[in-house]
């Protein structure tokens, strides 16, 4: 507990350094804030004082704190072009990216740690080299290109999947196992190399010593221990999911976070931009807590110290 | 006792008179393959543990004591090393030609053995106590509570302090001592007939070492087990060993009963081994080593394995390896045995 406490503490603590990068890296990021929100015609004068309102003559310390007791108080303010709630947003986008970047999650281990496992016990069998040969491959292959790859192939040719659209099972298909793609791979090599490992240790000879069957060893012992790692790991694809979603999401047309935000940074909306790059960067590191979490309960030499 | 007393050949092992032998390895040969290249480690090493019987086999690190140790459990590193040649006889089968699933049930429950380093032989994951609880349970139909009954009899047995308290503790809760001290419990929870040691105290600090190996000696005592205690250092062989078989590059040289091989050591790798220990009462004594160093497997010298780092060298050690021959209760592989001299 005094782990999961502690991280608890670190957490909130990136955060808030992540909050401030955020915050300042969308101001240095130049352009004019009254470009998006004003027609070409407005003069200087009216400008000025769009921007006064705002708040951006404000120092920006000051601009931060203002910004981060509206969000924190419920109210982040509106889109600069369609002027929609940024909460409503975030509620219909944030729903869809959750749909779409769950089930990645899950095929990422739901997949990849099956296949590792196999290849693991059938080492330098077919099976493991087939797999593994795929793994390098599918580590090696851009996913934009294998998204429109799989657009030509399953929707333009084959006819059997939606190109892109939303929010049924079959649109779902697509950007999901290409979101998915290269942390499956990953997961299948760590795996892998995880169980191999732990198959080798001191341990499971004095398990063998002690006369348990293989079967029992490994299902009980070996995958246990060998999960450890890839548990650790797992807040690393949460994050390589969400920074491949923006990718993924625009490719598809998947109205989710991603795409809103690469939206919002296209057309400089400022308001948008900032909290969904926040909203992002919250949803990592949360996850990380999480996965971390994860880990102390999967590790007993975290879970108490005596 | 017959079909012992009735092979012949030099290479037989030493038999204590009147004790009935459990465990018989005859001629073993294991090679090891790396790099694609293989070569031998033991080179057919014979060796009999007797019922309640304490036989060390001593030597350097790499002298191939732990294969041999390991491959009695069936426990060889698997696609590293394997045996090429020879018996492991016990109770009149051959350990060697056993399906897996029959020497699995042997495992702990007629042949266990213990591991050089407590830390790392433990399962991290997984309570001592259900771990203790599983191997019973692999091997007796019993209920839950009589295997934790077992696995609390064998704890006090192993002398873990607070056994009953520790079921639940995680490996990572407890010293190398007391760790150490769950791997003797695990290996005579199921009351087996041969306990096989493999440095058993080495990686511990030398006050515990002291108190693990008299737990283990009452625990061979009493249950008049066969024990082969593997160890490098001659102090424990001092205070535990009924026989001793000193192992020098992939064979057995010299093997004798305990008082007779300190008393009157005969191989000069013996006899550089007792002069190796430091003496204490010598003060600022340099200390000897036996000059060279171990023939690497791979190319072993022509001849008497030995020769390139003996004092005595004749020309014909370079011709041929002497064989192993008994006289009495003691066996010798050297063509030329000197007196010992300590200094």
């Amino acid at each position: 507990m005094k782990h999961t406490a502690s991280r608890l503490v670190y957490t909130v603590i990136v955060l808030f350094v992540s909050s401030v990068a955020v915050f300042y890296a969308i101001r240095l990021s130049g352009g004019d804030a009254t470009a998006a929100a004003l027609p070409g015609s407005a003069t200087e004068e009216f400008r000025e004082e769009f921007r006064d309102r705002l708040g951006l003559n404000e120092p920006i310390y000051q601009q931060y704190f203002t910004y981060m007791g509206r969000i924190l108080s419920g109210d982040p303010g509106n889109s600069l072009t369609n002027n929609k709630a940024l909460t409503t947003m975030l509620s219909e986008h944030g729903k869809n990216s959750l749909i779409l970047g769950g089930t990645a999650f899950g095929l990422v281990f739901l997949v990849g740690v099956p296949l590792g496992i196999i290849a693991s016990l059938r080492r330098n069998s077919w099976a493991d080299q087939g797999i593994m040969s795929m793994s390098t491959v599918a580590m090696a292959v851009p996913n934009f290109w294998l998204a429109l790859l799989a657009v030509w192939l399953f929707a333009s040719r084959l006819g059997w999947l939606p190109s892109a659209g939303c929010c049924g099972p079959k649109h779902l298909i697509l950007p999901a196992v290409v979101l998915a793609f290269e942390g499956i791979a990953l997961t299948v090599r760590m795996t892998r190399s995880s169980m191999i490992e732990s198959q080798n240790s001191d341990y499971v000879r004095t398990l063998r010593a002690g006369g348990l069957s293989e079967w029992r060893i490994t299902c009980k012992h070996v995958l246990r221990n060998a999960l450890i790692p890839i548990i650790s790991l797992a807040g690393l694809r949460i994050g390589q999911i969400v920074g491949y979603a923006l990718i993924v999401e625009t490719i598809f047309g998947w109205p989710g976070l991603g795409q809103v935000l690469v939206n919002a940074v296209l057309r400089r909306d400022y308001p948008v931009a900032q909290f969904f790059s926040l909203v992002l960067v919250a949803l990592v590191v949360v996850g990380n807590w999480v996965a971390d979490t994860g880990y102390t309960i999967a590790n007993p030499r975290l879970r108490k110290s005596s | 006792m017959s079909s012992v007393e009735s092979r012949t050949g030099p290479e037989e092992s030493v038999l204590s008179p009147k004790k009935t032998p459990v465990l018989e390895i005859e001629d073993l040969r294991i090679s090891i393959t790396s790099a694609g290249s293989s070569f031998e480690v033991v080179k057919g090493v014979s060796l009999t543990v007797c019922e309640n019987e304490i036989v060390c086999l001593v030597g350097e690190s790499g002298c191939g004591k732990s294969m041999t140790a390991l491959s009695v459990m069936g426990l060889l590193p698997r696609g590293v090393a394997r045996v090429t040649e020879g018996k492991i006889g016990y109770e009149g089968r051959d350990l060697l030609s056993l399906h897996s699933r029959e020497l699995r049930r042997l495992r702990a429950e007629s042949i266990s053995m213990i591991f050089q380093d407590p830390i790392t032989s433990l399962d991290p994951v997984f309570t001592i106590g259900s771990v203790l609880q599983e191997v019973v349970r692999s091997h007796r139909n019993v209920s839950r509570s009589e295997a934790k009954e077992i696995a609390v009899k064998a704890l006090v047995q192993a002398e873990l302090p607070d056994a009953a308290d520790r079921l639940d503790s995680y490996p990572h809760q407890l010293s190398g001592g007391m760790r150490q001290r769950v791997m003797i419990a695990l290996a005579i929870a199921l009351d087996p007939r041969i306990l096989i040691a493999d440095e058993p105290t080495t990686a511990l600090d030398v006050t515990v070492q002291a108190q693990i190996l008299e737990n283990l000696r009452e625990r061979q005592r009493e249950r008049e087990m066969g024990m082969l205690l593997i160890t490098h250092d001659l102090a424990v062989v001092a205070s535990v060993a009924d026989r001793v078989a000193v192992m020098y590059a992939g064979e057995i040289v010299e093997e004798a009963p305990v008082e007779e091989l300190f008393a009157d050591p005969q191989h000069p790798y013996t006899q550089g081994l007792l002069r190796a220990l430091p003496d204490i009462s010598i003060s600022r004594a340099s200390l000897y080593s036996i000059p060279g160093r171990v023939p690497s497997p791979q190319t072993p010298p022509p001849g008497c394995l030995f020769a390139p780092r003996c004092e005595h060298v004749l020309d014909s050690c370079w011709e041929g390896n002497p064989k192993l021959q008994r006289e009495g209760n003691r066996s010798l592989r050297c063509f030329n045995p000197q007196p010992f001299e300590v200094h």
